[in-house]
This record gives structure tokens, C-alpha cells and sequence, in this order.
């Protein structure tokens, strides 16, 4: 793979809003031609930092640059950067081929050329039965390819979609996300995609750019996120967990440890940099803890209670309460050769030091 | 039972002089009450005859041209504003344009008359023009805020992101997007100004135009003719009204905003 060339570029960004702070210390750099998500609960200002890209919104302080050249001055048509609203924002008064072709239009692109590449663009997204139609003649995924289409027939060098399938319904959004990896392999565009959605974050992206009170919490590949989040709040906010408050007991060679206050020890790889006394809360996610002990040596113990047992198909989810009263869930793929616990019986719940994450407190 | 009798009372109210108005305007004699003696377009072939009515509908016609006009070119730059406004900012201009709506006719006539003494302008066709559009620049602003509130701002937006400078945003976007409104709010304009009376008759002059014409026909001698005219005047005031609806309800153009429907 070949290193990879910055397309945009933000240093010490701030965006406020009057006396609100939308935006603060943002630092990102996206690389050409992948796709990132900006991800994060509503309010976070990944929309404002999408807008600020665009060009709709100004930078408060810090610079933000497109292929190198900083963009303060270039109001929103003169960015090589396009943007599929959240709603659309399609224009009505135009059939969906006006529609694709405005933004060549505009630009004063002869007919002959402006109607091949609409064509193209318009088969690309499977639309060329519907150039025809007007937009309150088509569906929400007609109208998502459509928004798709006339953003990417200008070939833009960034993509800019704001939580394009909020608006659909869960089978169309499946079917849209590969339809959106699709284009994106396609045109090779770089995306920068912003949802509050973990799953479409994690199906999509390259990276994804975690986003909290208008700072950026972590940048990262979406698995290692995933199972090292550095913060309380990324464990929390991707994929389900169980926490658990400690103390560091000892940090060396061999890992960390931290014990619960009941004397529950966790040895954990991702410790390091604690310090014994310090205050951290363990996070394992559901999967990683099992009932039977399938790791050399390694392995980690405690004991508990089987209260309930949740059966979805192919996994099973099992609450336990462990001796100190703490509940945690437990996941178990299906498996012929081991038989899990039944309810109400007394279980050894096993866990690996690699799948112990230690957080500061939030 | 008995809502149902006010209702119908009402309307019967409402509806009983029209009815007698155009009943009477194909009377056959000069007699207007009844009994009703026959048909006849005696009073119609009157009135084409008539070289001053000829002469107060031309200036009248002329006079809710222009009032539509400049209300339309005024109203248009209000609305594109309005647009740009916040919430406090439309408030505002809600109260302001609502306001003159509910003064009465005899406060405003008085004032403008006022007005243009004091600023020297002489009462003449300018004058009239200029007091239709004072009344008919609020009516057109309520009604043609109620559809802007729709517009979707993220259209203009979109438009700038595809490279449309602020010009071509408009001449391209909003502008098709609004002109529905606008052409129905300005035939609005010109149904106002046409049958507008009391106003113009402070600001008038010697000035006659077709409401001035039938009232003061009227202080002469009460004929059919008087009917006729008023049938021909509601004739065309309900046919404007219907163009200016249906143009408004124009499909696709009556999509003002983009939102799709999930």
C-alpha cells in the first residue's frame, strides 16, 4: 500500500458560535481516497466540522486546508468538495437527469459532455430508468441515489455525506451501505461520512474520527477502536461493555493489575502507563468473557450465579451475578462441544489479559 | 339541527345579494325589485356603450397593473429576506406588515391624503398606485410567508455546494422555487387594487376609476346597469382568484421544500 497523501488538513480548529463552543483542538488529517466517519452522539459538532469542509461555515481560529491550500477565502461552489444533505435537499422543480446535471450546468460544461457524464452517473447508481421522473415521484433510496449521483458527477475530490440513511428505513440503509462502499471503490472520491450510527460507522469506514462535545475523543482503524477504545466514553459509546471500578494494584513486566474493591483481579496488556493507586474502571466487552477456559496459562478467573439466558440464533447472551453482587453480560457463540450453564446454576467465567482494557474515570 | 340552521342562514346571508345583484342585471326593465318581468342583455349592451365606464375600467385596469407590479418586485425582495431572517427577525416583520391590514380604510385614506399634501404630491393616477400598494403589500407578504415558511434553506446550500455562485443560486433555484407564490400573491395584489374604494377616494384626485364610477353612478340614478357591471366585476375578480389558486397549487412547483418523505 502506498503512503497515504493528506487530502484535508485541519490544525488547532475552533468553531464557536458565539458564546457556544461547537468545536475545539481539532486536529485531523484525511487521507485521499478513504472513507471516515465522523462519529458521535447528536451535538458533538461533527455536523458543524462537516459544514466548516464544505465551506458553509467558517474556522472561529486555526486553519483548514484541501490538498494543501488553505480554503478560509473559498466560499463553498469554488471547493472541490461536494455534499449529500441529510435530507437531500434534491430540487423539485427539477427531474432527477436536471437534477444530476446541475452542478455541470452551472459550470457552463458543453450539452454533448454534460449529458454523457450525467448518463454515466446515473447508471453508476442504477437510476437511468428514472431520469425522467420528478423528485416527489421517487422513493427515499431513489432519492439517496439520486443526492449521491448529482454530488459525485462534479468528481469531487471529497465526498461529504451528513448521516445520509437517517432517513431510511433498516433494510434499504443495508442495502445502501454496500451500494455506498460500491460507488466509493467505483469513483475512488475520498468519503467523509457522518453518522451518530456505530454500526454504519464500523460496516463503512477506513477510520473513524470519535467526536464529543465538540473534540475529537479518538482516531482510529473502527476494530481497534473497537477493542481499544482510550476512553471511557469510546468504550461505552461503541458496542455494548461490562465496567468495572479498580484500583491498580501493580504495573510491570507481565501487565497491569487492577482489583475491584470486592478483590475481583484483572491482569490487563493495556494497562500501561498506570501507576499503582491509580484509580481505573476495567472494560470487557461481552465476547470476551467465557465459560470455559480455552487459553494456555493466560487465563484469568472469577465466579458467579447464571440468572438469565437471552438466545438469539446464533449467540446467546448470559446474565451473571458475580459474588460481589456487580452484574456482567456475557456472550457465548454457539458451539456444539461446550455446554454452557444453565440458569441458576454457579459458573467459572474465564477471560484473556489481551481483552482487559484499563480507563481513566471519566 | 339547529347549527345546521345558522349555517345555512349565514350563508344565505352571504350569498342571497349576489344572487339578486346578477338576477336583476338580465332584468328587462328598469325596475329593480321584484316581480321579475324577463330576460334581458339590454343592460349588457349598456354598458358597452358607455364611453366613460369604458374610460374608469381602463384606469383601473391600468392602476391594479402597476399596483401588482411593484407590489410584486417589493414583495419579492421582502420575502427573499424574509428568508434570511431568524426567528425574531420574521416576528418583526409579521407584526409590521399585519398591522396596516387591520387599520381601517378611513385611517389610512386620511393619513396618505395627508401625506401627499404635505410632501407635495399633486392626488392623481401616482397617488392611487402608490396607496393600493401600501394596502396591497401587507395582504401579499401574509400570504406568500405562510408558503415561504416551507422553503427549504438547505436548497440554496445545496446549490452553492454544486458550485452555483449566490446569482446563479438564485436564478436557478430560488427563484423558479418561488415564483409561483410570488405570481399568485401579485394577481392578489391586482384583485385588491381593482375593487379598492374607500382608500381611493381620499387619495383620487379628479381621478375616476371603476368602483369611484359605480358609486357615483349610483348617488345619480339606481339603474340594472349598476347590476350588470357589479356581475361583470365579480365575474372577473372570481376569475383571477381561481387563476391565482390555481397557479399556486401547481404540481411540482407547489413542492416548495425538498424534504422527502422517509
Amino acid at each position: 500500500m502506498k503512503a497515504p497523501t493528506p487530502i484535508i488538513e485541519i490544525r488547532d480548529g475552533k468553531k464557536s458560535f458565539g458564546s457556544f463552543v461547537a468545536l475545539e483542538n481539532i486536529n485531523l488529517t484525511i487521507h485521499e481516497g478513504e472513507i471516515l466517519t465522523l462519529l458521535g452522539p447528536s451535538g458533538c459538532g461533527k455536523t458543524t466540522l462537516m459544514r466548516l469542509i464544505a465551506g458553509f461555515e467558517g474556522l472561529t481560529s486555526g486553519t483548514l486546508r484541501v490538498s494543501g491550500e488553505d480554503v478560509a477565502a473559498v466560499p463553498p461552489e469554488r471547493r472541490p468538495v461536494n455534499m449529500v444533505f441529510q435530507r437531500y435537499a434534491l430540487f423539485p422543480h427539477l427531474d432527477v437527469f436536471e437534477n444530476v446535471a446541475f452542478g455541470l450546468k452551472v459550470k457552463g460544461l458543453a450539452k454533448s459532455e454534460i449529458t454523457e457524464r450525467v448518463k454515466r452517473m446515473l447508471h453508476i447508481v442504477q437510476l437511468e430508468s428514472l431520469a425522467n421522473r420528478y423528485i416527489d415521484e421517487l422513493s427515499g433510496g431513489q432519492c439517496q441515489r439520486v443526492a449521491l449521483a448529482r454530488a459525485l458527477v462534479n468528481e469531487p475530490k471529497v465526498l461529504l455525506l451528513d448521516e445520509p440513511l437517517a432517513a431510511l428505513d433498516l433494510k434499504i440503509r443495508q442495502h445502501m451501505l454496500a451500494e455506498m462502499k460500491r460507488i466509493h471503490a467505483e469513483t475512488g472520491a475520498t468519503f467523509i461520512y457522518v453518522t451518530h450510527d456505530q454500526d454504519e460507522a464500523m460496516i463503512l469506514s477506513d477510520r473513524v474520527v470519535l467526536m464529543e462535545k465538540g473534540r475529537i475523543v479518538q482516531i482510529d482503524r473502527p476494530e481497534d477502536m473497537y477493542a481499544r477504545p482510550k476512553s471511557l466514553f469510546a468504550a461505552k459509546f461503541l458496542g455494548e461493555t461490562n465496567l468495572f471500578e479498580t484500583a491498580v494494584a501493580d504495573s510491570g513486566a507481565q501487565g497491569t493489575v487492577a482489583k475491584t474493591a470486592s478483590g475481583i483481579g484483572f491482569l490487563s496488556r493495556n494497562g500501561a502507563g498506570h501507576k499503582a493507586g491509580d484509580k481505573v474502571v476495567v472494560s470487557i466487552r461481552p465476547e470476551s468473557f467465557s465459560f470455559a477456559n480455552n487459553d494456555e496459562g493466560s487465563s484469568q478467573k472469577t465466579q458467579g450465579q447464571v440468572e438469565d439466558v437471552v438466545f438469539i440464533g446464533s449467540r446467546s447472551f448470559y446474565t451473571v451475578r458475580l459474588d460481589d453482587q456487580a452484574k456482567i453480560r456475557i456472550q457465548v457463540q454457539r458451539n456444539g462441544r461446550v455446554k454452557p450453564p444453565e440458569p441458576g446454576s454457579r459458573a467459572t467465567i474465564y477471560w484473556d489479559a489481551d481483552n482487559v482494557v484499563m480507563l481513566p474515570q471519566a | 339541527m339547529l347549527l345546521r340552521l345558522v349555517v345555512w342562514t349565514i350563508l344565505a346571508f352571504l350569498v342571497a345579494p349576489l344572487i339578486i345583484i346578477v338576477l336583476f342585471s338580465f332584468h328587462a326593465s328598469a325596475s329593480l325589485s321584484f316581480p321579475f318581468t324577463g330576460f334581458s342583455l339590454r343592460w349588457y349592451q349598456e354598458i358597452f356603450g358607455n364611453t366613460q365606464l369604458a374610460g374608469a375600467v381602463t384606469k383601473s385596469l391600468i392602476i391594479a397593473f402597476f399596483t401588482a407590479l411593484i407590489t410584486l418586485v417589493l414583495g419579492a425582495s421582502a420575502s427573499l429576506g424574509w428568508l434570511r431572517l431568524d426567528r425574531i427577525g420574521r416576528a418583526v416583520i409579521e407584526a409590521m406588515s399585519v398591522t396596516p391590514i387591520a387599520l381601517p380604510g378611513l385611517f389610512v385614506g386620511v393619513s396618505l391624503l395627508v401625506l401627499f399634501a404635505q410632501a407635495g404630491i399633486r392626488l392623481s393616477t401616482l397617488t392611487i398606485v402608490i396607496s393600493h400598494v401600501v394596502i396591497a403589500l401587507p395582504i401579499l407578504i401574509v400570504a406568500m410567508k405562510a408558503r415561504l415558511a416551507l422553503f427549504d434553506p438547505s436548497l440554496e446550500e445545496a446549490a452553492r455546494d454544486l458550485g452555483a455562485s449566490q446569482r446563479q443560486t438564485f436564478a436557478r433555484v430560488t427563484l423558479p422555487l418561488i415564483a409561483p407564490t410570488l405570481i399568485s400573491s401579485a394577481i392578489l395584489a391586482f384583485a385588491v387594487s381593482f375593487d379598492e374604494f374607500v382608500v381611493t377616494s381620499f387619495v383620487a384626485g379628479t381621478e375616476t376609476t371603476l368602483p369611484m364610477y359605480i358609486w357615483s353612478m349610483m348617488r345619480r340614478t339606481v339603474t340594472p346597469m349598476v347590476n350588470a357591471i357589479s356581475t361583470l366585476v365579480l365575474l372577473f375578480s372570481v376569475a383571477i382568484l381561481l387563476g391565482a389558486w390555481l397557479i399556486g397549487r401547481l404540481r411540482r412547483q407547489s413542492a416548495i421544500s425538498a424534504r422527502a418523505e422517509p
